[in-house]
């Protein structure tokens, strides 16, 4: 299937979602006007992805998002539930959350999704500066 | 000088000038209360996505220059497009047309003043009168909390489902009082419009 790439606006991040070499990215700050049918375009795409494979081939998120929105929280939440379902069924998933090191409301974020979503392999990493 | 078109033109010129200066004394009367009034940024006028993402480049250029810190650089920042977005999307002043556009437009007020290292936003914008009682009684609820409670509703509400009335995820709100240092403040005015009351809203940073 056909990667994904979305270049970054000044209000929406950089999706790079490489499905053929099964590493993805989300790179930038998010306060899209229609946060719902800007991400569910890609919370759509990813599903695909994940539905159509079913290798143990890893798979690879490395998110770092300077800033989103409140409207895109409930997004994300979708998109790392879906990518926890994939590694509750044997692939596994691992996923780099991106910080600056002092930004809590960004690594308070990275440990909701470490709780909620256990079954990824969570790795919280400070943005060298 | 005798030729009359010539003293016309001049005369033309001195009352321009004339009105030049009153022009630019009044622009430097309003920028010197704003000033005073601790006003770092200011914009009142129609809100569209373009018009926020324009903005908050000018908001971000503007808090560094003053010299908040970087955890309160983004706190700042997050309330401002929650504030902006908001009157985006709940406005009861439309732009004419934009009902047929993708994009809406709206119109609104925002302001940042700055005492000391406490920063304040401001936004104002009409609503309908009769969604105010609901965002009253939202507000009135989260001003009771404590900041442990307002992180405890917001976990909540991150795994609920979206309010019907919400064109977000229900979390504008919770994420300003999140990031606030204060409880959030809120005002319901007199509206120009019919049907409709000037809703104010407070965050200190």
């Amino acid at each position: 299937m056909n990667n994904l790439f979305i270049a970054a606006t000044a209000s929406s991040p950089e999706v790079d979602f490489r499905f053929d070499e099964h590493r993805l990215s989300l790179k930038g700050e998010a306060y899209p006007e229609h946060a719902a049918a800007f991400w569910g375009d890609i919370i759509a795409a990813l599903r695909d992805y994940l539905e159509r494979r079913d290798a143990a081939q890893p798979i690879t998120v490395q998110v770092s998002l300077a800033y989103f929105n409140s409207s895109s929280t409930k997004m994300l939440f979708a998109l790392f539930g879906a990518l926890n379902e994939k590694a509750r069924a044997g692939t596994p998933v691992t996923l780099d959350w991106f910080h600056d090191a002092d930004d809590d409301t960004m690594f308070e974020f990275g440990q909701e999704l470490h709780e909620d979503f256990p079954a990824l392999t969570f790795r919280s990493q400070v943005i060298e500066e | 000088m005798n030729d009359p078109r010539a003293m016309e033109a001049r005369a033309t010129n001195t009352t321009n000038d004339d009105m030049n200066t009153r022009n630019c004394e009044h622009l430097q009367s309003f920028c010197q209360c704003a000033e005073q009034r601790d006003v770092i940024f200011y914009y009142v006028g129609y809100f569209s996505q373009s018009i926020i993402a324009a903005m908050a480049d000018a908001v971000k250029l503007r808090v560094e220059y003053v010299g908040a810190a970087s955890p309160t650089r983004r706190k700042l920042f997050s309330s401002f497009i929650e504030m902006a977005q908001n009157i985006v999307h709940y406005s009861a002043d439309h732009y004419p047309n934009s009902d047929r556009a993708e994009h809406e437009i709206r119109h609104g007020s925002v302001c940042i003043c700055t005492v000391g290292d406490r920063f304040y936003l401001h936004c104002a914008n009409p609503i309908q009168e009769d969604n105010a009682q609901r965002l009253r009684e939202k507000l009135e609820h989260l001003r009771t909390l404590t900041n442990d409670e307002i992180r405890r509703e917001y976990k909540e509400t991150l795994r609920s489902d979206t309010p019907e009335e919400s064109k977000g995820a229900g979390l504008g709100l919770l994420t300003m009082a999140r990031d606030a240092s204060e409880p959030l403040e809120f005002e319901f005015g007199p509206s120009s419009r019919p049907g409709n009351v000037m809703f104010c809203l407070k965050a200190t940073i």
